[in-house]
This record gives C-alpha cells, sequence and structure tokens, in this order.
C-alpha cells in the first residue's frame, strides 16, 4: 500500500510514530497487568496485588494523554484515508486497552479479599491459562493494528471462542462448586466475576483486532463475531 | 458503524446531468486528458481533486466549451448534457454556456454596477422583455448567491467595490442569472480569506438544492466539505470517482490514497 | 556554530556586532552610492539640456508675439483713391497699392508735421519706408470692401517695418543700421521720436495667429494662419483615417485572428513599419499619391494620408498593447455567462482599453502633429499665403504645416524670420504639451472612475 512510503511533511509520519509507539506502550502496560494479576491470584499474593491496583493509574494516564495526542493530530495534521483511520483505530484501541487495565485492577482487587475465604482449589491455574491467552490475543491484536496486518488480526479475532468456551467451562465449574457448599459461594463468586473480567479482555482485545481490520480494509467485518454465550449452552 | 463512512447518501437517488464518455483533451502535442468518463450527478456537488496539470481544470472548461477559445485544444469523445452532445457541430457554444454557467478562480466582476454585473446575462440572451422582469431578476439571482441582503442598498455602487467574497458570490449571482442548470466553478475560493471561503462554501452547498455543481478545488479539506461526489485526476486520467465520504476515508486507489494522505506517489 | 562552520556550503561567519559596518558592507554601500549619482547625473544633464532648449526658444521666440506698429490719423483723399469719383469698385480698384503707399506716407508726414518732429536729414521717402509694405495692400483691401471709407479720416494701426520691429525688440541696433541697406541710422533716430511721441508702439500680436505667410520683403507680416490650418486639417483626416482603421486592425488581430505564421509576419512588419525613417513615407507619397495617383501637391490631404501611414502603426501597437492588458479574466467572464466573442470584445475588452486607446492615439497624432521630413518631400514647403478653402474642396487646397512653417522660417534670411521661426516652435510646442496633458488627464480619469 501507499501508506508504507512517507508524507510529504515528515513531521507528520513522525506524529504518528509517536502515537503508535506510545499505544504500543500502553498495550505492553495492559499486558503486564493482566499477567501480573493472574500471578497474584494464582500465588494469592496480595502485595502483588496491590502493585497492580498502583500502576494501573499510570496506564490511565498514558492512555489519556494517547486520546489528547491523537486529537491533536487530527486537528493539526487533518488526517485522512488510511491515516485517519489509523488515528481512529488508535483511538479506539486505546479506549479498550485501558478497560482492559481496568478489568486487571479488578482482578486484583478480588485477589485481595480472596486468602480470607475458604480456598477453591484448582480454578486459579485455568484463570492463568486464560488470562495468558487473552494477553498473546492483545499483543497479536496491538501488532496486527501496528502493522496494518488483516490476516493477524482476523486469528486474534477467531481465537475469542477460545476464551468464551474456557470461560463457559469455569463458569460451570464454579456452579458446581457452589452447589456443593453454600460456603464456597463468595470465592467462587468473585473467582467467576475474576474469569468475566479475563473474558471481557478477551473481548477488547478482539475489538483492536477488528480495529486493525477496519484499518487495513477500510470497512468493520461484517460477519458476526464468533461467540460461545452461555446462554446457549446453559 | 458502517455509516461512517458515508456522508450525502441522498445522491444515490439523483439523476446523472452530464455524461462523458471517453473524452481525449489534447494540446498540440500535449496529452491533458486520457479516455475520461464519468457521470455528473443532477443537484448535487461534484468535486475534482488532483495535483496541478492533472486535468481537472482542462475537463471542467470542456463541460461548457470554454476550451474552444484555446487554439490549439483539441476535444475527442462524447460530453452528453441531458443526452445531447455538447460538441455536436450545430451546437453553438454560447447558447451552451447559458445553460452551463462558469465561476472562475478570480473574482471577476466587470467594472460596472453590481446591478449591470447581474444583469448582464439576462441582457444579452434576451431572457427579459421589461426592467421590470429585469430587476426580478437581479434580486432572485442576488438572493440565491446570498448577496441581496449586503448589497440591496448599492445596486449602483461598482462591483469590483465588493471585498473579494462578496466579488465571487456577485459573480456566481452573474452565473445564475442566465438560469443555467449546471455551475462550473473553478477554484472558486482560492483567493478567499476562510471567513469569505466558509460563505461561498455554504452558498455552493444551497446551490446544490437547484443545480448541479461541479467544483474544482486544490483544497482536499474544502471537497471534502462541500461535495457529495469526488473525482480524483492524476496525469490526465480519471483514477477514481465516488463518494466523498468513501474517497476520503477508504479510496480504493492508491494513487488516490498517496494523494490525499499527502504522500510521494 | 562550529558545526554549522563545519557543514558543507557553509562558510565561517566571524560574529561580529551589527552596530559597526563590515568592510564588505561599507564597499556595497558605496557601489549604491555610486551608482545613485551616476543616475542623478544623468537626470540632470537631460533636465538642464531641455531647460537650455527651452530657454534659448524662449528668448528668440517670444518677441514674435508681439509687434511695432504706427498709430496716426489719416485723410484718406478721395481724388486719388477713386479718380472718377462714382464709388465704383471696379474703377477702384485700378488704383494699386503704390497709390495706397503714397496715401499712407502722405499721412504719416502730415502727422510728424502736426507734432513738430523735425525730419533731421531723413528724406519723405524715407519717411515712407518706416510703414510697412503690406500696410498699402491691407488699406486697400479695407477701402474696397468699404468705399464709404473715402473721404473721411480714419485712424490707420499699420505694420511698421520688420527693421523698426526689430530696433524696439533690441534686434537692430544703430550699429548694425550703418551696414544695412534697407534702414538708415537716422530713420532709427526718427523712430525712437515716434516711440515717445506715442505714434509707434509695439503691441500684441494676433495677426501672428491669422495671417499667411509673407515675402522675404516684409516679415513683419508674416503669420502662422495657413500652417495652422493646414495642420488642423491634416490632424482631422489623421484623425479620421487612423482611428478606425487601427482599432480595427488591432481588435482583429488580438482578439479574432489565429496565431500562425501570416499573421505572425503581420505583426513583425507593423513594428518594422513603426521604425521606418519618415523621409521614406515622404517619397512613397510623393510616388503613390502624387505621381501615380494624381492628388494635387502641397495639399493636406495628401500630408495627412502620408501621416497616416507614420501613425498607423503607432496606434495599432498602442490600441493592441491596452487590449491586451485587459485582464483575460475579464473576457473569461464574459464568455462565461455566454457573451458571443463580438459582445465581450464590444462591451467589456474595448470600453476598459479605451483610456490607453486613447492616449496611444493622442500621442500618435502628436508625434504627427511635429512630423516635418515626409511632408517637405510632397510639396508641403512651398510658400502658401492663400488659406485653403472650407472642407471638403480645402483638403485639396494647397497648405503648409506648424513644423513646415518652422523649417521654412528658418532657412530664410532676415533675422525676423528667425524670430518668427522660433514662436512657431513655441506655438508648436504649446499644441504637444496640451496633447500630452490631455492624454494623461483622460487617463487618469478612466482609470478612477472603476
Amino acid at each position: 500500500m501507499s501508506d508504507n512510503e512517507l508524507h510529504i511533511m515528515s513531521a507528520f509520519d513522525r506524529d504518528l510514530e509517536a502515537l503508535q509507539a506510545h499505544f504500543l506502550k500502553l498495550s505492553g502496560l495492559a499486558e503486564r497487568a493482566l499477567t501480573d494479576a493472574a500471578k497474584a491470584l494464582e500465588a494469592l499474593d496480595s502485595p502483588a496485588a496491590e502493585r497492580v491496583i498502583a500502576d494501573d493509574a499510570a496506564l490511565d494516564e498514558l492512555e489519556e494523554f494517547i486520546q489528547m495526542e491523537a486529537a491533536s493530530l487530527i486537528a493539526r495534521r487533518a488526517p485522512t484515508a488510511s491515516d485517519l483511520r489509523r488515528v481512529l483505530a488508535v483511538m479506539r484501541g486505546a479506549h479498550s486497552l485501558e478497560r482492559v487495565g481496568d478489568y486487571a485492577k479488578n482482578v486484583a482487587k478480588r485477589t485481595r479479599v480472596l486468602p480470607q475465604s475458604a480456598p477453591v482449589d484448582g480454578h486459579a491455574g485455568t484463570i492463568r491459562r486464560m488470562s495468558a491467552l487473552v494477553t498473546r490475543m492483545l499483543d497479536e491484536a496491538t501488532r496486527a493494528l501496528v502493522q496494518k496486518d488483516a490476516q493477524l488480526a482476523e486469528a486474534v479475532r477467531k481465537r475469542d471462542l477460545d476464551i468464551d468456551q474456557m470461560y463457559n467451562t469455569l463458569f460451570r465449574s464454579l456452579f458446581t462448586y457452589m452447589m456443593e457448599s453454600p460456603a464456597n459461594i463468595g470465592p467462587a463468586m468473585h473467582l467467576h466475576f475474576i474469569a468475566k473480567n479475563i473474558e471481557r479482555a478477551g473481548d477488547h482485545a478482539t475489538t483492536i483486532a477488528e480495529q486493525a481490520l477496519y484499518l487495513a480494509t477500510g470497512r468493520m467485518p461484517t460477519d458476526p463475531r464468533p461467540k460461545a454465550g452461555i446462554e446457549t449452552e446453559g | 458503524m458502517n455509516d461512517m463512512t458515508r456522508t450525502g447518501l441522498e445522491t444515490e437517488t439523483a439523476t446523472a446531468k452530464i455524461s462523458a464518455r471517453g473524452v481525449q483533451v489534447h494540446y498540440g502535442q500535449n496529452h491533458a486528458l486520457k479516455n475520461v468518463s464519468v457521470e455528473i450527478l443532477d443537484r448535487a456537488v461534484t468535486a475534482f481533486i488532483g495535483p496541478s496539470g492533472c486535468g481537472k481544470s482542462t475537463f471542467l472548461r470542456c463541460l461548457n466549451r470554454m476550451n474552444d477559445t484555446v487554439a490549439s485544444a483539441r476535444v475527442s469523445g462524447q460530453i452528453l448534457l441531458e443526452g445531447e452532445d455538447i460538441y455536436d457541430p450545430r451546437v453553438d457554444p454560447v447558447q451552451l454556456r447559458a445553460r452551463v454557467g462558469m465561476v472562475f478562480q478570480k473574482p471577476n466582476p466587470f467594472p460596472k454596477s453590481i446591478y449591470d454585473n447581474v444583469a448582464y446575462g439576462p441582457k444579452i440572451h434576451g431572457l427579459t422583455r421589461n426592467k421590470a422582469e429585469l430587476d426580478a431578476i437581479v434580486e432572485a439571482s442576488l438572493r440565491k448567491a446570498a448577496l441581496w441582503g449586503e448589497v440591496k442598498d448599492r445596486l449602483d455602487a461598482p462591483g469590483t467595490g465588493l471585498s473579494g467574497g462578496q466579488q465571487q458570490r456577485l459573480c456566481i449571482a452573474r452565473a445564475i442569472a442566465t438560469g443555467p442548470e449546471v455551475l462550473l466553478m473553478d477554484e472558486p475560493c482560492s483567493a478567499l480569506d476562510p471567513i469569505a471561503t466558509a460563505q461561498v462554501e455554504e452558498l455552493i452547498d444551497e446551490l446544490r438544492a437547484s443545480f448541479s455543481v461541479v467544483i474544482v478545488t486544490h483544497s482536499m479539506q474544502q471537497a471534502a466539505r462541500v461535495s457529495q461526489k469526488t473525482a480524483f485526476f492524476h496525469l490526465g486520467h480519471l483514477v477514481e470517482y465516488g463518494d466523498t465520504g468513501d474517497i476520503f476515508t477508504n479510496p480504493k486507489d492508491p494513487r488516490t490514497e498517496a494523494y490525499i494522505t499527502g504522500r510521494i506517489g | 556554530m562550529t558545526d554549522l562552520s563545519a557543514a558543507p556550503g557553509f562558510t565561517a561567519r566571524p560574529k561580529s556586532s551589527i552596530l559597526t559596518a563590515s568592510a564588505e558592507m561599507k564597499r556595497r554601500n558605496a557601489a549604491e552610492a555610486r551608482f545613485k549619482a551616476y543616475g542623478m547625473i544623468a537626470v540632470a544633464i537631460a533636465l538642464a539640456t531641455l531647460a537650455i532648449m527651452l530657454f534659448t526658444i524662449l528668448r528668440d521666440g517670444v518677441s514674435a508675439f508681439h509687434q511695432a506698429r504706427l498709430t496716426f490719423p489719416m485723410e484718406l483723399s478721395a481724388e486719388v483713391l477713386d479718380p472718377k469719383g462714382n464709388r465704383n469698385r471696379e474703377e477702384m480698384s485700378k488704383v494699386t497699392t503704390v497709390g495706397y503707399q503714397k496715401v499712407l506716407s502722405k499721412a504719416l508726414l502730415a502727422e510728424l508735421d502736426r507734432q513738430g518732429i523735425a525730419q533731421e536729414g531723413v528724406s519723405d521717402k524715407e519717411i515712407g519706408e518706416l510703414i510697412s509694405k503690406d500696410a498699402a495692400g491691407e488699406l486697400r483691401a479695407r477701402v474696397l470692401a468699404d468705399p464709404a471709407l473715402l473721404g473721411t479720416t480714419i485712424t490707420a494701426n499699420v505694420l511698421a517695418t520688420g527693421r523698426i520691429d526689430g530696433f524696439l525688440k533690441g534686434r537692430v541696433t544703430l550699429e548694425t543700421a550703418e551696414r544695412d541697406s534697407n534702414i538708415s541710422p537716422d530713420q532709427l533716430r526718427l523712430a525712437e521720436k515716434l516711440r515717445d511721441a506715442g505714434l509707434l508702439r509695439s503691441s500684441w500680436n494676433w495677426d501672428f495667429f491669422t495671417n499667411a505667410d509673407a515675402s522675404d520683403q516684409r516679415p513683419e507680416a508674416a503669420g502662422l494662419g495657413v500652417a495652422l490650418l493646414g495642420s488642423a486639417y491634416m490632424m482631422l483626416l489623421v484623425l479620421v483615417m487612423c482611428v478606425p482603421v487601427g482599432v480595427a486592425a488591432s481588435i482583429y488581430l488580438e482578439e479574432f485572428a489565429p496565431k500562425n505564421r501570416w499573421t505572425d509576419a503581420i505583426e513583425v512588419n507593423i513594428s518594422n513599419l513603426a521604425a521606418v525613417p519618415s523621409i521614406v513615407f515622404g517619397i512613397l507619397g510623393l510616388a503613390i499619391f502624387i505621381n501615380f495617383a494624381g492628388l494635387p501637391q502641397s495639399s493636406s490631404l495628401v500630408g495627412a494620408l502620408v501621416i497616416s501611414l507614420m501613425t498607423l502603426p503607432t496606434i495599432i501597437i498602442a490600441t493592441r498593447a491596452s487590449i491586451r492588458a485587459v485582464p483575460p479574466s475579464i473576457r473569461d467572464a464574459a464568455l462565461g455567462v455566454g457573451a458571443s466573442k463580438m459582445q465581450t470584445v464590444f462591451h467589456h475588452v474595448l470600453p476598459l482599453a479605451m483610456p490607453g486607446i486613447l492616449t496611444g492615439t493622442i500621442l500618435g497624432l502628436a508625434s504627427a502633429l511635429g512630423e516635418t521630413a515626409p511632408l517637405l518631400l510632397i510639396g508641403m514647403v512651398a510658400f502658401v499665403d492663400n488659406y485653403p478653402s472650407a472642407p471638403p474642396e480645402g483638403f485639396l487646397d494647397p497648405a503648409t504645416a506648424l513644423p513646415v512653417q518652422v523649417y521654412s522660417w528658418a532657412s530664410r534670411a532676415d533675422p525676423a524670420f528667425i524670430e518668427r521661426s522660433n514662436g512657431a516652435i513655441i506655438v508648436l510646442l504649446v499644441f504637444l504639451v496640451i496633447m500630452n496633458v490631455g492624454a494623461i488627464l483622460l487617463r487618469r480619469r478612466f482609470e478612477r472612475r472603476w
């Protein structure tokens, strides 16, 4: 595509580069928050959870910075066509990443209260695997967006199905726990919300992938997003 | 979410006013326009964009045969105005220009009064029988050009004494006065300040209700603001033609993309 | 700074205060000052030349506008002037100017007697010679026109002879009179007394503008009348012939003609025509209009035809320039609203070009007014002492023109003609200045209108 070529005005290129660099950095922060939160959950490590909560402020700040930069770039450079789509995709993607950070923070908050309750074994590992998968999706979706890689974005989008299935399995398992003993209800509920948060983070990874597709093709994907809802299986 | 890439869906129902088929223009040895085919819609603004020397002004001037005044210009192909070929030997270009009006880059009012500027076209075409009818045409044209309120008390003042933006609107009023169906505008705002530009753009948007407007512009933002259809010319070719929203968010041709995003292409 | 100076293409500029001029700057300023000085010197030389020229012409020419006249009472004796006594004009015209001259001399002598001015060795004949030879003819014409004057006493107001006029203006002195066969110092002394007695005085010379040319013997009677009328006829004819043709040709060449080899050739030839020496046009006029077409020599029509040939290129060039100066946007505007080519030209281009066309025409006419050489060749330098009749027949009558009159006077022997020649130059210059100022005013007026 012609947008591999440089703009006549090189400052435009520098602005776009800077915006994407910040976007990549934001993506890194979000991925790390999610990984750290999942690790803290598995180890029931409260101080680590506290660190995740504290680090979210930086993530929010960076997201706001990106939105401001993007607005300024629109105002000053009046981007069109692929440039316009790139800025829009980055803005929407940054918003998604900020939400992912919030979910990680919520996971960490729930991790803090989990040790006081009765342990519900075996699920933390599943949740960590799930979060690892989401983290990879985020990484790939971000890369697809920056590199304008439609194939990679499409692959990420397909992978959302796996997350949904993992979540559904976990949901049924936790449901069984809660039926066994009312004492399990509290921790199981927390674990369920944690799983739900990570599932939603996966949805945001898909959103970013869709933005990458919009950037690459100029159209939002029109086919319905692959979905495995608990309603249909329930 | 899809509608984000589209504006001016109302153009879809409009009919073609001018159909160009395989238009070629040569200036001596220079092949200025290569096989251009395009349908220009009625009651819509069509913008021609492209780098200097791409043929967009040449094509515009073909539409009312202003190229006839250039001795070395040769035009081939067909340009149909409502199905009639304007390059048919039976067509008198003078008569054609009453139906296809033109507004130029530099505001060029005649060095006469505001009234005489607007009345000139109707007078030479014999559109009126008496002074009252002429007065009515002048007022209607000035009203349509959103200038009546500013000049109604000084119709005898020279047209050249108006500000640049007013002059350009006067030129538009002059073009409207002969009752054209198509208005051609060759970079009508390039000599105006931003406020005057905005006023003229607003006027162009209003004119869309009554005319088929074709505008050549160097400002892509202007094309994006005022037009429903955009045509991109490059090196004498019509590279891409489509809805303005599509052209500016998702052009199909890499050359269009390179041009509108400001890349070397 | 070191980085910059290290880069190729940049030489290190030593840091210095902008308050002190560098040597380089001083050198440049000096060069500029020198250049200004050269320009001013050139302008001063041009102005000085002009001033000297104007001064010389005015010094030598202004006196032509005054003329010495003798005023004395005179009895028109019926016995002498109408010997048959029947007041019949036929009979009366048998009395020649010589007869009238005698009457004039006698009247002047009688007045001298009455005033008690001694003749002091000046003979009666010499006293008669103080009166211009032109006066007798003038008096005769007056009496023949009105025979009722016979027998009455009128106040004669007649031209003094050229030498006396020169004496009053300081051109003729007692010393020059010694060597002059036409006048003696005694006559001059007598003239002095006449002046003191109020009989002789210098007054405004309307005759200079109305009289025809006069022979060598009576420069005091020579005037510009025929030359002015001849020039006026010629300018009128040139205007009528040149402007329509010139403007039409310009419009066609500028607006309608295709640009090809033919129009290029025409363009080059028009420019060349403007550069052809005027004497060539004179020869052309002589060959074609007089020898071939058989038009009368010295007539203002032939003069106008020749001058038209010379003025036409000037007018065409000026008109084309002013048509070309009309912004193309105006043509576009007119064509854009559906005006035809001709409507565009006549409604818009021509009115806008009009000030330029008028200016060009006036300047062309002004140069035509001063044209001499071709008129010499077609015989307009001939001695013409009769007014041409009224147009249109008058266009074929012999006439002369202002610059030619200057030329012919300047080549005569009597210094009185030199004075008149300079006077004619002043008249010519005044006309040229009026025309040029008119051109400037026209241009100003039209340009300010919009």
